[in-house]
Parts: C-alpha cells; sequence; structure tokens
C-alpha cells in the first residue's frame, strides 16, 4: 500500500448554504470520492465547472477538511501532518501566475518563499537554491531579481512552478496550469511540466477542462461529474474507449485545429444541474443520450476494476474510439 | 450577388502613452461577406480585440484609430457622429462579448434589456417587443423563455446568460455580428452548443460573423475565412481549409505545431512552441514583426516592414518566403527552439 501517494476513500464535502429564506440547505460538492494516485503517476483530473473539481484540490492541499471519509498521503491521514510537515509535501500550482504571484517581490523571493517559510537554511543557501529552481525551470538567470510585471505570462508560470518545488515535494497539484496561458506559450509549460515528473519522479495531479492537455500528460485520468468520479482508468484506455457518455461527450467536444473539422453533435441538450438539487438516481441521466426509466430511480454502483465506470448502460467501445482518433471530416 | 457586408482597410490604432505611443494595431484589412464567418485569430496583444472594438467604435477614449475607410454596406462608419453609431450599434452591427456575467447589467431583468434594445431602434410596443423578445429567447435554445424575461442575470447559468447576449444581439436583425471569444468563458460542453446555435442562425438569417478568438480548434469548427493576426497585424488570410491545412506563414505554423491533438501527438511527446516574447508595440517597424522569432528568417527580413502578397483570390500571406510550406525544412523549429532552452 505504501506505494499509493493518495488514496481517498468515500471522502465527501458539504457546505452549508443559506437561502433567501433562511432554510438552511447543504450543498454537496463531493458526494463520496474514491481515488487511488501510485507514486510517480500524474492523474487528470477533467470536469465541467462545479463538478467539484476544485473542492478536490483544495482538501488535498489541506485548505478544506473532508467532511467524512478518509483522504491517506504517503500512507498517513492527512490531519495527521501539520502545516508546515504538509507543505513540504504538496505544492500546488495555480491556473493564474498574474494574481498568484505576489507583484512586489523579486523572482528569487518568490521562489525561496517555501523554504524561508519553514525556516530551511540560511538566506545565502535559499537565494542558492532559488537560482538552481530558477535553472531548472527555465528561466533565464538574469530575471531572477526582476519583479513579476516584468515577466512574461509563461515565465510567470514558470516561477510559480519553481516555487512549488523549491521544497522537494512529493506530491504536486496543477490546477488548470496552461489554461491562462497563450497557445504558444502553453506548450512549452506542458512540456517543462512533463519533463519535471519523470525528472524529479513526482506525484501530479492535473486538473483541466481542456482533454488534450489532460491527454497529452495524464497517465490516469478520473472524469468527475457533480461530486462524483464517474469514470476513471487508464488515460489511453479512458480516450480511446469511453464507457460512460459523459465521458464519450467530453471527448467529442474537443475541436481539433485540423482542416474540414466539423462541430460535434454532443446529444447533450439540458444544462448542468445545481448541485443544491441534484437529479435523482444517476446524476448525469437528465442529460443522457441513453438513459433510460432506471437512471432516473437508481444511481449506478461503481463497476469495473482497472477502468471503471459509473453507468446502467455503459458504452460498449470500438465505435467510440473513433470521437478521439480521426476527427469527423466534412 | 450584394456587395461585402463589412469592409476595412488600412485600419491603425496608436494609444499615446507617457510621451511615447503604443501602436496596438498597425496594419488591418478585413472584408466579410454577406452569410460569411470570418475569424480573427492570434495571442493576447495581437490587436484582434482592439480591431473589434474600432469597428465598433468602442475605443477607449485616449486610443487614436485611423484608416482608409470601415464601410458596413458601403457607408463609411469610421468617421460617423455619436448620433449616428447609437443608430448603428444594436441595430445594424451588434456585438457579443466574452462574458456575459458583466456585459449584462446585473440591475435589470432580462426582458428590460431586451426590450429597451427594441424600442430604442424600432417604433413597436412594450407588449410587442417583449413577444419579439420571447420568440428570440426561444430561439437561441432558452427553455421557458417567458419566465426568463422577469429573471435577473444572476439567475442563470453561464451558458444560459451567453444564448440572452446572442439573443439581444440578434433583436434587431442586424447585418453584421462581431463576438469576441464567445465561448471562452463557458465549458467545453456548452460551447459546442453554442457554436452550434452561432452557426445555424447565421445560415437562416444571412448575417456577416467576425468571430475573434485566440482558440484554434473552435476557427476549425465555424470559420469560413481566418485572418491570423500578430503584432497588430493581418500575417496571413485564407481560407479555413487553407490557413490549417497548409499554413503559410511561420507563425501560423509555430501556433499549429504547439498544440497537441488526441490521437495526433503522443502522449508526453515534447510539443512545439514559438521562441521568444511578443515585442512591444511602439514604434514604426523597421523590419518583420515576426524576425526575432522566426527560425526561417534571411537577412532581407530585417531589411523593411513586410508588405502582404496575394497569393490567390482572398490568400495573402505576410511574409518574404516562397509560399510553399513544404520546402521548409521543419528541423530548423527544433533548432531554433533549443537555442532558445539553451540560452
Amino acid at each position: 500500500m505504501t506505494s499509493d501517494a493518495l488514496i481517498m476513500r468515500g471522502v465527501t464535502r458539504d457546505y452549508p448554504v443559506g437561502t433567501a429564506f433562511g432554510r438552511k440547505q447543504t450543498l454537496r460538492a463531493l458526494r463520496g470520492i474514491d481515488l487511488t494516485v501510485g507514486k510517480g503517476r500524474t492523474l487528470g483530473l477533467v470536469g465541467e465547472s462545479g463538478c467539484g473539481k476544485s473542492t478536490l484540490a483544495k482538501i488535498l492541499l489541506g485548505v478544506e477538511q473532508a467532511s467524512s471519509g478518509e483522504v491517506l498521503v504517503e500512507g498517513r491521514p492527512i490531519s495527521g501532518y501539520g502545516r508546515l510537515e504538509r507543505a513540504g509535501l504538496i505544492q500546488p500550482v495555480f491556473q493564474d501566475p498574474y494574481s498568484s504571484l505576489n507583484p512586489r517581490m523579486t523572482v528569487e523571493t518568490l521562489i525561496a518563499a517555501p523554504l524561508a517559510v519553514r525556516g530551511i537554511g540560511d538566506s545565502a543557501l535559499r537565494r542558492r537554491r532559488a537560482r538552481e529552481m530558477a535553472a531548472l525551470v527555465g528561466l533565464p538567470d538574469h530575471l531572477v531579481s526582476s519583479y513579476p510585471s516584468q515577466l512574461s505570462g509563461g515565465q510567470r508560470q514558470r516561477v510559480a512552478i519553481a516555487r512549488a518545488l523549491i521544497g522537494e515535494p512529493r506530491i504536486l497539484i496543477c490546477d488548470e496550469p496552461t489554461s491562462a496561458l497563450d497557445v504558444s506559450v502553453q506548450s512549452q509549460i506542458l512540456n517543462l511540466l512533463h519533463r519535471l515528473k519523470s525528472e524529479l519522479d513526482l506525484t501530479m495531479i492535473l486538473i483541466s477542462h481542456n482533454l488534450a492537455v489532460v491527454h497529452h500528460l495524464a497517465d490516469e485520468v478520473a472524469v468527475m461529474y457533480l461530486g462524483q468520479i464517474v469514470e476513471s482508468g487508464p488515460s489511453a484506455e479512458v480516450f480511446a474507449r469511453p464507457r460512460h457518455p459523459y465521458t464519450e461527450a467530453l471527448l467529442k467536444a474537443v475541436l481539433p485545429p485540423r482542416a474540414g473539422v466539423r462541430l460535434p453533435e454532443l446529444g447533450l441538450e439540458a444544462e448542468f444541474p445545481s448541485p443544491l438539487r441534484p437529479p435523482s438516481g444517476c446524476a448525469f441521466h437528465p442529460r443522457c443520450r441513453v438513459a433510460d426509466g432506471l437512471c432516473a430511480e437508481r444511481a449506478p454502483e461503481r463497476d469495473g476494476t482497472n477502468h471503471s465506470f459509473r453507468c446502467h448502460h455503459p458504452l460498449g467501445g470500438g465505435d467510440q474510439a473513433a470521437a478521439m482518433t480521426t476527427p469527423e471530416t466534412a | 450577388m450584394d456587395g461585402p457586408i463589412l469592409e476595412v482597410a488600412g485600419l491603425r490604432v496608436d494609444i499615446p502613452v507617457d510621451g511615447s505611443t503604443l501602436r496596438p494595431v498597425r496594419r488591418v484589412d478585413l472584408t466579410v461577406g454577406r452569410g460569411e464567418t470570418v475569424a480573427i485569430v492570434g495571442e493576447s496583444g495581437c490587436g484582434k480585440s482592439l480591431t473589434a472594438l474600432s469597428i465598433m467604435g468602442l475605443l477607449p477614449r485616449s486610443a487614436r484609430p485611423s484608416s482608409d475607410h470601415v464601410r458596413l454596406k458601403g457607408e463609411d462608419i469610421s468617421k460617423a457622429s455619436p448620433r449616428r453609431w447609437r443608430k448603428l450599434r444594436g441595430d445594424r452591427i451588434a456585438m457579443i462579448f466574452q462574458d456575459p456575467m458583466t456585459a449584462l447589467d446585473p440591475c435589470y431583468r432580462i426582458g428590460d434589456q431586451m426590450v429597451e434594445i427594441l424600442r430604442q431602434h424600432r417604433s413597436i410596443s412594450r407588449s410587442d417587443a417583449q413577444a419579439r423578445a420571447v420568440e428570440l429567447l426561444g430561439k437561441v435554445g432558452v427553455p421557458t423563455p417567458e419566465e426568463r424575461l422577469s429573471q435577473f442575470p444572476h439567475q442563470l447559468s453561464g451558458g444560459l446568460r451567453q444564448r440572452v447576449m446572442i439573443a439581444m444581439a440578434l433583436l434587431c436583425e442586424p447585418e453584421l455580428v462581431i463576438a469576441d471569444e464567445p465561448t471562452t468563458a463557458l465549458d467545453v460542453t456548452i460551447q459546442a452548443q453554442i457554436l452550434r446555435l452561432l452557426r445555424d442562425i447565421q445560415r437562416e438569417t444571412g448575417i456577416g460573423l467576425v468571430l475573434i478568438t485566440h482558440d484554434l480548434g473552435v476557427v476549425a469548427g465555424v470559420a469560413d475565412r481566418i485572418v491570423v493576426m500578430y503584432g497588430g497585424e493581418v500575417v496571413e488570410t485564407g481560407t479555413c481549409d487553407e490557413v490549417l491545412g497548409a499554413p503559410l506563414h511561420p507563425y501560423t505554423e509555430g501556433l499549429l505545431r504547439s498544440i497537441p491533438v488526441p490521437g495526433e501527438t503522443r502522449q508526453g511527446e515534447r510539443l512545439g512552441f514559438i521562441p521568444g516574447v511578443v515585442p512591444r508595440q511602439s514604434g514604426e517597424q523597421t523590419s518583420c514583426g515576426f524576425l526575432k522569432r522566426c527560425p526561417y528568417a534571411m537577412a532581407e527580413c530585417a531589411g523593411g516592414p513586410v508588405a502582404i502578397r496575394d497569393i490567390a483570390h482572398g490568400r495573402g500571406v505576410r511574409c518574404l518566403l516562397p509560399p510553399d510550406p513544404g520546402a521548409r525544412d521543419p528541423g530548423l523549429w527544433t533548432r531554433f527552439e533549443t537555442e532558445e532552452v539553451a540560452s
């Protein structure tokens, strides 16, 4: 069991929400998450806004606590770690390098901050480590005394990554690490993350709405819908043969920049439901193209072992592969 | 056959800042025909949004636009008076913004905002205007449109708000709609629905659509023609198939090779990128604007600004290289990228 970096068992997270008439309601952001991430593996977490993926990240970072269930980090419950100890183990990289870096600090100070907070080394050592990290993430040496406003978006994201890695964490949580960046820069950050994860043997959780990014970096993928994981498995497997109709729709929604691509027919008409009033039975049934009476009545159990899914009518595989490999041509 | 709906020639926007002048838009020519979707593509800072705003006459006050002409159905609107603009905007040209939460007024009901637009431009009774609003909300796929009229923007989901924005843009049956990143703030599954909606409406009404986006996938799905912008200039134009299938400008080529495509790029494969950063847009140009980031750069490229070259009807490129992508050595990109990483 010690080879698993992260284990979540039956994790839920409820938020009390007040309504206009003073009635208390409960928003169930996570509804029983089971998840295992092996050491050195990258898990891609995908789903639409409101599906709970950021709540999940906050729990892993210790910013939020689970309402119930168990979160194990390297075999120990996350609540058993002290704040600094946890920070030495798990680090985040956020979406927007414009707001996640203090504009009044130099690059060097920003990168060294985690060491300073934990009281590691003296300032000369911290400065040296910061320069090493800057080199590791491909920041030119002359930039270490600059301020964030003097950097491009890609360079800022490199600073954020260097800062996350300086304390030698085992686990990196990347929440939409490239979404705020331009296309030509995004690819450099993806190359960097890919190089670092193998060089440093990092375990990575990659949260993204961009399936092309997840496909590119993740070993495993978990698809979330309304606080539940509806499909998970090895990324190559899930992308080639999605079993859950929601995963299939997400895959079809990827528009490759190629001549002759047609807009996909997703067969998802209704809107994403409110997490305050999740639909009965399978939460996806009002939007599902294969749903029937059973789906509205009873929530599907998790099925399958390595590649698992929650669906009463899983897709057969085979023909769905077309969704990803050969974009429909006109 | 009608003439084009929109003709923009030699558009330029200068912004004086602290004694110097920024030139975010240097040279933009653009033609949009009836029923045509033209996508303006480029990364942040390329001038695409300012181009849209100047066509709409909505530039910030500090900006100084100039142009040979901006014609809407033959009428030069570049020098239209504020009074004339009030008639044009919302009636003959409409705009769809990226973020419907900030573009809709949070203090007014959906119905009131829609009725106001109609009553501004048409002599129409309040109840007729409401009926028209309901009709359009229904058309853009808003469920239970009558009930929505009395709702406020915050009561709707992001996808519904964007549908409301589209319905508002279409209220007066404009000839031209400019959509600035209309799906960027939306989830991928909603994005597909909204793009489909825009395309269907355009086919039905024959409006000219200018789609501004950084997402080449979105472009591939809906555009007829593509205008690629870099550093305030149009660097390449052509049909969607031409530009995506056989890009001529090294910038377009660089963009396309930096996007991972599931099923084409292998997992973890090193992706291409464009070394360097977008240069600051001030002063006059003394060379090709892409010079420093171009792996194919030659001595001539530094000689002066490069003019756009017409390869065929509607197909142009601002580059001195022979217009034959097959003759280029893609190994140059890799070498160029390695130099960047090493330096």
